[in-house]
């Protein structure tokens, strides 16, 4: 009782200070906001026994975030969200203290249902199309808000260079990196059980997003699977470019520049590339969830009001059969290993006559065999020449290189260093050997098939990894 | 800055709308700017009443008359608002922490074609395809480590070798390329920090190196204030991208503190205060995040025997070198972890740095305390921007490391200065940083209360 009474109390004076600047965008007005920013630390995060802050509180600070004009309140207020929702999480796992069954009792949910989030309360019910991105300017995000957010800063990654970026589209990408590790947040504890349970997996906000968006007659899934594709490779890309354009490096050492603020040019590289983790996190979250769909499908779990959703990874697929120019940069960026090489393997299997046979284990090692399958598709020569004939000779190099690196990421293992004699014997039963001899014999197939084959660099850099590997431990 | 406000013997009409500027909540500037705008209507008005009993057939010249007296209003109360807010500029922090870069040392490392992992691979027959020598090995190595090979190879072989270690170590900090430093920082992170699958590294950097890097970016140890490093698009020095990999290296060393001694106390020390030093840059707000995680983990690099000596080697060092204006606040304010170790670092920073705003007087925080009571808000040459310092400092002070609650003395103490700056200053103070000092102290005040 006198905590909530000191909290409103508290949430009073806290939000007294933000009183006469709601709308302004003078310098007092934007210390005030960075003193009520101070303000929730200080009497939420600081002291061990804070007080967790007020749905009106987390409110607030999240429309500085989002209204934010200046890099001075759009950071602090970042962190603070995440901070917040670190300390005072809305769902977790937590030992039921109150069962009467022994200690060993299964961790239980706990959903804080009251607490703030930064999506509106009815998600779910996808009917009720309403036109909120623009009445409410700075407030939660319904499913269409978030398909504009992701949209923005597709339009950012497709036509911006450096110049254009400003602090807006940086706040945008923060935006969205603080979104996502909501949705990861709420993903995470549901999914923690030692046997999936889809009807946890379907209340999770990512769920009700994505139900929403099928939902939505106006909203267009595929587009938006688009458009983070685009988002993903394109901040990949300017930032790889980025120190090489000379206009920058001029700057960087005398001439004033008028079109590059110095501080959006330092934030650009770390946010943009968190950005780029952020929506690769939304890529893997929503295919896991795919997943564990179809898994419940198959268990007859699900119902008639979840819906058909195509997978995620089918629609990737298309976009990367179809739209050569992001497959590159796509491998080249999305670096979760075990996903990668799925995407790939799944690439693979569209053009190769006889998709090998894949007996569904839910353990890693069955990802040894598909790839170990993928590379036998090169052993003989008519094999290569028809995958050649249907995906081009560089674009099988990439992949197999791209599915190699993942392999080995995968493999976590310590390979026995360099002279090592009481490893010997165990090399010939090394899986990871025996990945490298195919992958090696692949490319040499490719050769032989096409005599005039120029072997890409990175291709060449898998080459060196994989005879390395074997030398190593030959 | 003393009296420089002070508009008590100017034309009140002339002087009040500007000085409201600052002071909205009092009374609304909008407010005194339409009552101004009221009477001057009405006296035109009346002129023009006067004028049109004369001369009835004229009334455009008088629109044209209202309209220009109007605007010539409009345009002194704008001059004299941005005289103002130029004399306020110390309401701002921001420091220009790097002046002009040097240049750096060369990337190309002579002997690097040589290393044992590409010579090893030449001799296989593999390399008919490579047509790799020694010469193009640069080139080679540069794609291995863009693309993520190398720190795979490195955990393969349980080994770096001393060539590749340093010129990495040279790309990550010097290079302009922002793929090539960063992945040679994730390549070292990645060493760094590997787990279960120890490697071998041949060369390991020291802190000279580091600290020549920051050389090198132009980082001044000894700091100016500067004003005009403020509006954007300022010239002239600024940090080189590549401070973003220096931070993430300075925090994955001071992780690996038990595996591998690069630092030594002392120098952990120094590392904290370059990275408060960063905070103070407006050019580096988009890498809070990383500062903050950096200077998390130099704090946890100390065990709890050698932080409280560190802490305050630390706190009394910054003391002396952060200039005693708003960006001592920001000093104070950036170090914003919450475990019990930034907590007692905040509050130290900011005793040290109220016991250097008091020269030294003070001996102990009682002393200190009762010098910041016997400061008299009401008398007029009192300096409310100071005023508003110590009252920050203070709360950091007492506030963030729970100290009151052992000390009833101080706790006392602090609620008495409290009140002296809430209840003695008036609403209607329009002193600069009245309204301020007001607001935060009676704001300080609730939160005694309702605890």
């Amino acid at each position: 009782m006198e905590n909530s009474i000191g909290r409103g109390g508290i949430e009073e004076n806290i939000l007294a200070i933000l009183d006469a600047s709601e709308t302004k965008e003078t310098r007092d007005a934007n210390d005030d906001r960075i003193a009520f920013l101070e303000a929730v630390r200080a009497a939420s995060i600081v002291p061990e026994s804070g007080i967790p802050p007020t749905n009106k509180m987390c409110a607030a600070v999240f429309r500085i975030l989002r209204v934010g004009k200046s890099l001075e309140l759009i950071m602090p207020s970042f962190q603070l969200l995440n901070e917040l929702d670190k300390r005072y999480p809305r769902l977790y796992l937590s030992s039921s203290d109150r069962s009467k069954s022994s200690s060993s009792a299964p961790l239980e949910l706990v959903l804080v249902k009251e607490a703030w989030l930064p999506f509106v309360a009815d998600l779910g019910t996808s009917s009720s199309e309403k036109e909120v991105a623009d009445k409410n300017l700075g407030g939660p995000f319904d499913s269409s808000g978030f398909h504009l957010l992701i949209q923005d800063l597709a339009k950012v990654a497709r036509d911006a260079n450096f110049k254009t970026l400003d602090t807006k589209s940086l706040g945008s990408m923060l935006v969205f990196q603080y979104l996502l590790n909501v949705l990861e947040g709420d993903m995470l504890p549901r999914k923690s059980g030692e046997t999936m349970n889809w009807t946890l997996l379907r209340e999770s906000l990512l769920n009700m997003v994505l139900i929403s968006l099928q939902g939505s007659r106006k909203l267009n899934y595929k587009v938006l699977v688009r458009d983070c594709l685009t988002v993903m490779c394109g901040l990949y890309q300017i930032q790889s470019t980025f120190s090489n354009d000379p206009t920058y490096l001029e700057t960087s050492v005398v001439k004033p520049s008028d079109n590059c603020d110095p501080a959006v040019a330092v934030a650009l590289p770390e946010i943009g590339n968190n950005t780029c983790i952020a929506m690769q996190k939304l890529l893997t979250l929503i295919m896991e969830l795919d997943m564990s769909k179809k898994e419940a499908d198959m268990q007859g779990y699900t119902t008639r009001a979840d819906g058909v959703r195509t997978p995620l990874i089918e629609l990737i697929l298309d976009e990367l059969t179809y739209n050569d120019e992001i497959l590159c940069p796509f491998l080249q960026v999305f670096n979760d290993p075990k996903w990668k090489l799925e995407i790939i393997l799944q690439y693979i299997w569209k053009y190769t006559s006889k998709p090998p046979v894949r007996t569904r284990r839910s353990n890693g090692s069955t990802d040894d065999a598909t790839l170990s399958g993928a590379l036998k598709c090169f052993s003989s020569t008519t094999s290569t020449k028809s995958i050649i004939k249907k995906i081009g000779i560089e674009v099988i190099q990439l992949l197999l290189a791209h599915a190699f690196k993942a392999h080995l990421f995968l493999s976590s293992g310590k390979c026995p260093a360099l002279g090592d004699p009481d490893s010997k014997e165990d090399v010939r039963d090394n899986p990871l050997v025996e990945i490298c001899e195919n992958m090696i014999s692949a490319f040499n197939s490719l050769r032989r098939v096409d005599e005039n084959m120029e072997v890409l660099s990175f291709g060449k850099e898998a080459l060196f990894t994989a005879a390395t590997i074997l030398s190593t431990m030959s | 800055m003393d009296g420089s406000l002070d508009f008590e013997f100017e034309d009140p009409l002339l002087s009040s709308p500007v000085v409201t500027k600052k002071r909205k909540k009092v009374i609304g500037l909008d407010d005194l700017l339409s009552d101004y705008y009221k009477e001057k209507s009405k006296l035109v008005e009346r002129e023009s009443i006067q004028e049109k009993a004369k001369k009835a057939y004229n009334s455009d010249d008088d629109v044209n008359t209202k309209e220009a007296s109007l605007s010539e209003v409009i345009d002194q109360c704008q001059n004299q608002m941005k005289e103002i807010s130029g004399e306020e500029d110390m309401s701002m922090w921001g420091m220009r922490v790097f002046g002009n870069q040097k240049v750096p040392p060369p990337l190309a490392f002579p002997g690097l074609g040589s290393c044992a992992l590409l010579q090893f691979f030449m001799k296989n027959e593999l390399n008919s395809l490579f047509e790799l020598d020694s010469d193009k090995g640069d080139l080679f190595l540069e794609g291995l480590l863009a693309n993520g090979w190398l720190s795979k190879l490195a955990f393969i072989c349980g080994h770096v070798e001393k060539s590749m270690a340093v010129w990495t170590f040279n790309l990550m900090l010097y290079s302009s390329k922002e793929e090539l430093r960063t992945s040679a920082c994730d390549f070292w992170c990645a060493i760094l920090s590997s787990k279960d699958e120890p490697v071998l590294i041949d060369w390991l950097p020291s802190y000279l190196e580091l600290k020549g890097a920051l050389e090198i970016y132009g980082f001044e140890y000894k700091f100016s204030f500067n004003r005009d490093s403020l509006p954007a698009g300022s010239n002239c020095g600024g940090p080189p991208q590549n401070i973003r990999s220096w931070v993430r290296f300075v925090a994955a060393c001071s992780h690996v503190r038990n595996k591998l001694s690069i630092l030594s106390t002392s120098e952990a020390e120094e590392l904290v205060e370059v990275i408060i030093f960063l905070f103070l840059d407006h050019q580096l707000h988009g890498l809070a995040v990383l500062l903050y995680e950096c200077m998390q983990s130099l704090i946890s690099y100390f065990t709890e025997k050698e932080w409280k000596n560190s802490c305050n080697k630390i706190a009394k060092s910054l003391a002396c070198r952060v200039p005693r204006d708003l960006n001592c606040l920001r000093a104070v304010e950036c170090i914003s972890g919450y475990d019990t170790c930034s907590k007692q670092l905040r509050s130290s920073v900011a005793y040290q740095i109220l016991l250097v705003c008091f020269d030294n007087k003070a001996t102990d925080e009682e002393e200190i305390m009762r010098l910041l009571i016997a400061i008299n808000v009401k008398e007029k040459g009192c300096d409310l921007f100071k005023m508003y310092i110590y009252l920050v400092l203070a709360e950091n002070w007492l506030l963030v490391n729970q100290m009151l609650e052992h000390k009833p003395v101080i706790n006392e103490m602090w609620g008495l200065y409290l009140r002296n700056c809430s209840c003695q200053i008036s609403s209607t103070d329009l002193r600069s940083f009245a309204s301020k000092v007001r607001n935060k102290a009676s704001y300080l005040l609730q939160g005694t209360v309702t605890k």
